[in-house]
Order: C-alpha cells, then sequence, then structure tokens
C-alpha cells in the first residue's frame, strides 16, 4: 500500500501515527458543540483544539460559499485564538465540511489539512499489531484507538482464536487471510454495552462456533433471554489452538458472565476486568451493590496468578497507557504497583474495596441499555444508527469517574 | 402536520454542508416573514438547523419533521425570515 501522502489530507491512520508520536498540531473542530463536548479527539498528549460549528462561521463569516465565510471568520474573530507555528487539523463528523474549512485556512497562509472521513473514520479506524509474533504463538491486539476498545486474534500452527471482535469484520479478516490462519473460534468475554459485537457475525461469516458465559445470554435489564445463537462457556473449558491452549475463567463482576481466557503463565486476556490504569466498573448492568462484592472477588482471583503474566486488557481509557511501542499491555506484578483499582484492591478489605467501587461509579451511560440489546440480538440497527451508538470513547472503567471529578493521576 | 411555505429546497443526496449553505441562499431571496422549506436527506442536518437558527438573526426555525419514504428518512426543515 504506498500510498504518497498528501500533507492537505490525513486519513485516520495519519492521525493515529502523529498522535502516537505526539506531534505537536492543533484541531480546529466545527462539529455541534455537544458532540464535540462527547466525542473530543484524543491523543498521547492532550491535543489543543477550538470548536466553533461551521453554521457558525458560515453565519458570522456571511458570505454565500462555505470557503469564503470560513476566511472571513476566521480573519475577523479567530486569527488570535489559532497558532500560526502549527498545522491546523480541520475536524468535523463526516469531513466534508472539514474540507472547505482547511482551503479557507490555506488561503489565509496557515497550513492546514482535513481529517479525511471526519470524526466517523476516526472512531472506526482499526490498529493490528503484534504482541508477540513468534514461529508458534502470535497473538495479534486489534484495536479502536478512538474509542479505546481491544480485541485479539491468538494464532498458534495455522489455527486461531479471536477474542472479543468488534463490529467491523475485516480487521480479523485480513490477519486470516494474510497469515494464512483458520479461525476455529470466536469468544467474546462478556455481553459487550460500550460496543456492537463482531463475535456472531463473524463466528457465522467462517463457520465457527460463537462463545458466551451463559449468564450473559440473558439482558441484565430487561431480563429477557438472548436471540443470537452460541455456545455456553463453563468455568475452567479448554479452547485449544494449534499447539496452544486458552482456559476461561469465570470472573463475575463486571457482568455476571464475563471470562477471562489465560494462555498458560505467559497471557492473560482480562476482558473487563483489569485494565492497565484502571479496573472496570461494575454497575453496567444496573445492579451495582449485587455485583460489586462479586467483582472484588473475581479481581483477587486474578491477583492470585503468577505476577510474570502479561495482561491484555478489553479496554484502555487513553493512547497513554500504552507503552512506546504502541502496544496496550503490561505484567500482572507491574499492574499490582500501579494500576489505580488494584492499588486499592490490596490495600483495603472486601467491605472496604466494595465502598471504594461504589463511589468511583462513573456516571451511567443510557445508550449502554441499547447496545447490550444490539448485542443480545433484541435490538437491531441500521448502520447510521449503529455508528450512532458507538460514537465517543468506551466508558467502562472506573477510572474516568476518578478523572472527571478532578482526581486525574499524579 | 404539514406546515404552509411559499419555497421548496431539495437538498436530498447533498451531504454537509451544502443543505445548509443552500437554505442560507435561499432565503436571502424570500421576502420577509416567507417560509423556506428543505428537504434533505442528511441526519445531522436536524441539529445543524437548530444551531444556525440560534445563530442567526434573520432567521427562525418554524418547525421539523421527519418523514420515512421505503425506510429511508427524509429530513425537513422548514425557516422563515424573520429580518
Amino acid at each position: 500500500m504506498a500510498e504518497r501522502r498528501n500533507d492537505d489530507v490525513w486519513t485516520a491512520g495519519d492521525l493515529l501515527e502523529r498522535l502516537e508520536r505526539r506531534d505537536k498540531f492543533f484541531v480546529l473542530d466545527v462539529r455541534n458543540r455537544d458532540e464535540f463536548e462527547s466525542f473530543p479527539l484524543e491523543g498521547r498528549s492532550p491535543v489543543p483544539a477550538v470548536n466553533i460549528p461551521y453554521f457558525e462561521m458560515l453565519e458570522l463569516g456571511g458570505k454565500d460559499e462555505m470557503t469564503d465565510s470560513v476566511v472571513a471568520y476566521v480573519e475577523r474573530d479567530l486569527a488570535g485564538q489559532i497558532p500560526s507555528d502549527l498545522p491546523i487539523l480541520a475536524v468535523c463528523a463526516k469531513g466534508d465540511t472539514s474540507e472547505f474549512v482547511a482551503q479557507g485556512l490555506r488561503r489565509l497562509g496557515y497550513t492546514s489539512a482535513n481529517l479525511k472521513g471526519g470524526m466517523k473514520a476516526w472512531g472506526e479506524h482499526y490498529a493490528t499489531r503484534a504482541v508477540v509474533d513468534g514461529p508458534d504463538l502470535a497473538i495479534y491486539q486489534v484495536s479502536r484507538p478512538a474509542r479505546g476498545c481491544l480485541s485479539y486474534i491468538v494464532a498458534s500452527a495455522g489455527k486461531a482464536i479471536v477474542i472479543d471482535p468488534l463490529r467491523h469484520l475485516n480487521p480479523y479478516l485480513d490477519v486470516a487471510r494474510g497469515r494464512g490462519l483458520t479461525i476455529e473460534a470466536v469468544v467474546d468475554t462478556h455481553g459487550h454495552a460500550d460496543h456492537i459485537s463482531g463475535g456472531f457475525a463473524l463466528a457465522a461469516k467462517i463457520g465457527a462456533p460463537y462463545y458466551l458465559h451463559p449468564y450473559d445470554a440473558i439482558h441484565p435489564i430487561d431480563m429477557l433471554p438472548s436471540t443470537i445463537p452460541c455456545e455456553f462457556i463453563r468455568d475452567n473449558q479448554m479452547f485449544p489452538v494449534g499447539r496452544d491452549e486458552l482456559t476461561a475463567l469465570h470472573i463475575p463482576g463486571h457482568t455476571l458472565g464475563l471470562v477471562a481466557l489465560r494462555l498458560d503463565d505467559r497471557y492473560l486476556f482480562t476482558g473487563d476486568s483489569i485494565f492497565i490504569r484502571s479496573i472496570a466498573r461494575p454497575d453496567l448492568g444496573g445492579k451495582a451493590e449485587a455485583w460489586a462484592p462479586l467483582h472484588g472477588r473475581s479481581l483477587r482471583k486474578l491477583l492470585g496468578l503468577p505476577g510474570r503474566i502479561t495482561v491484555l486488557p478489553g479496554h484502555f481509557s487513553g493512547l497513554d497507557e500504552a507503552d512506546e511501542t504502541g502496544r496496550f499491555a503490561a505484567s500482572l506484578d507491574d499492574l499490582k504497583r500501579r494500576n489505580d483499582g488494584l492499588i486499592v484492591l490490596q490495600r483495603e478489605s472486601e467491605d472496604g474495596f466494595v465502598r471504594y467501587l461504589l463511589e468511583s461509579l462513573p456516571n451511567f451511560i443510557p445508550e449502554y441499555v441499547d447496545i447490550k440489546r444490539v448485542n443480545a440480538g433484541l435490538l437491531t440497527p441500521s448502520e447510521e444508527d449503529a455508528a450512532t451508538l458507538e460514537l465517543g470513547k468506551n466508558v467502562c472503567a472506573l477510572s474516568q469517574a476518578y478523572m472527571a471529578s478532578g482526581g486525574g493521576r499524579e | 402536520m404539514s406546515q404552509v411555505f411559499d419555497k421548496l429546497l431539495d437538498a436530498r443526496g447533498l451531504s454537509c454542508p451544502m443543505p445548509l449553505v443552500n437554505a442560507r441562499k435561499e432565503i436571502g431571496k424570500l421576502a420577509l416573514g416567507q417560509v423556506l422549506k428543505v428537504v434533505a436527506t442528511d441526519r445531522g442536518s436536524v441539529a445543524d438547523f437548530q444551531g444556525w437558527a440560534k445563530v442567526s438573526k434573520t432567521v427562525e426555525l418554524v418547525a421539523q419533521e421527519t418523514e420515512s419514504t421505503d425506510g429511508a428518512n427524509v429530513y425537513v426543515h422548514y425557516v422563515k425570515r424573520s429580518a
């Protein structure tokens, strides 16, 4: 894919590269204010931005054509707020309007690029990185950087298991095709609330079984059974993959049917339990008081695993949680020292930890009830509705509440 | 409920920002108090017309409707030239 880079247009992939390198640039975001606030562009370091909805530029710029209005508005009202020594990335919802904005800025002498496809393309961008790429075992971490979702392909001797595939299936099919892998099983670690699972769709497409724990085949708020066919996961069930093997550990808490998958003493796919910076929230099923003690006991069970095991989580809250190679992975011993939730878990009694969990709950996200319905086959959205449901970053961890309350990290 | 209007602008198939850019040009040609009906397929136009009416001193958003034909949504905006 030797595509010549055009500096006037950044693809979502170009943007990720620049965010990971901590390149300096400035964002002029012309979406509506609520869109800007609920789904900002975030990098390893904060990205400076100003938000002026395009219809304000058009109306207050006062010209008939969009680009002319941008020129007039920026010249008169915005010049002091936009740095002249940084590239300006123009951002909108789908990437059409921001093209006019980038053109207007260039006419005024700024260096400006358009984010191709807008925040929709950024939200649907996937990045695949090998965590380990040996002759026997390979693990690929497939992420949606804007949403903070992580999924995995575990490959051994030409066979593969996909864990928690996200809504778009091509990233998984591409790896399987490129590496000559046969996907033998698709496993969802739990019934997801923050994103639409690609689990059943992927399994159906390739003719592999789709696995889910039976407790998560019931919508916890509707109390209705899932209509999506699946094989039920048992605690300690083995999933052979080539010469290796994954073992399911039932660790209820974030959901009642959450499982972690363990690959001997080397890798632990934690789903929504232990993340890098934080731990999962126990309230998305609407039963925080009942589930928080289970969550604490499950996390203690995971803490008893060998400390050298590498944790591969289901989410991240910020790109700064990645290591220098862009991978979201750390040893359990390392996380015992620096993960906010695990630090409290090791310090507190069972009751004290439950109090901490209940005091650290982020706002409940109403869309998550519908997303769980989609994942249980109780609701079938159009592509546009699916994209809207998934907009923005996941809020599956406790840490965001801590950040939002002004705590933040040292 | 169907609204009274003086001119119709068909912005179906156009993506953002064109429904609003075109509506703004058309409403400039109307007399005070006249209403422009805009039909668009861009879902974002619903919030955008609301935001535009808030910031503009010369237009008023009279009504918005969503019509569904053959499973495809059409978003209808009635804007009045108010000044």
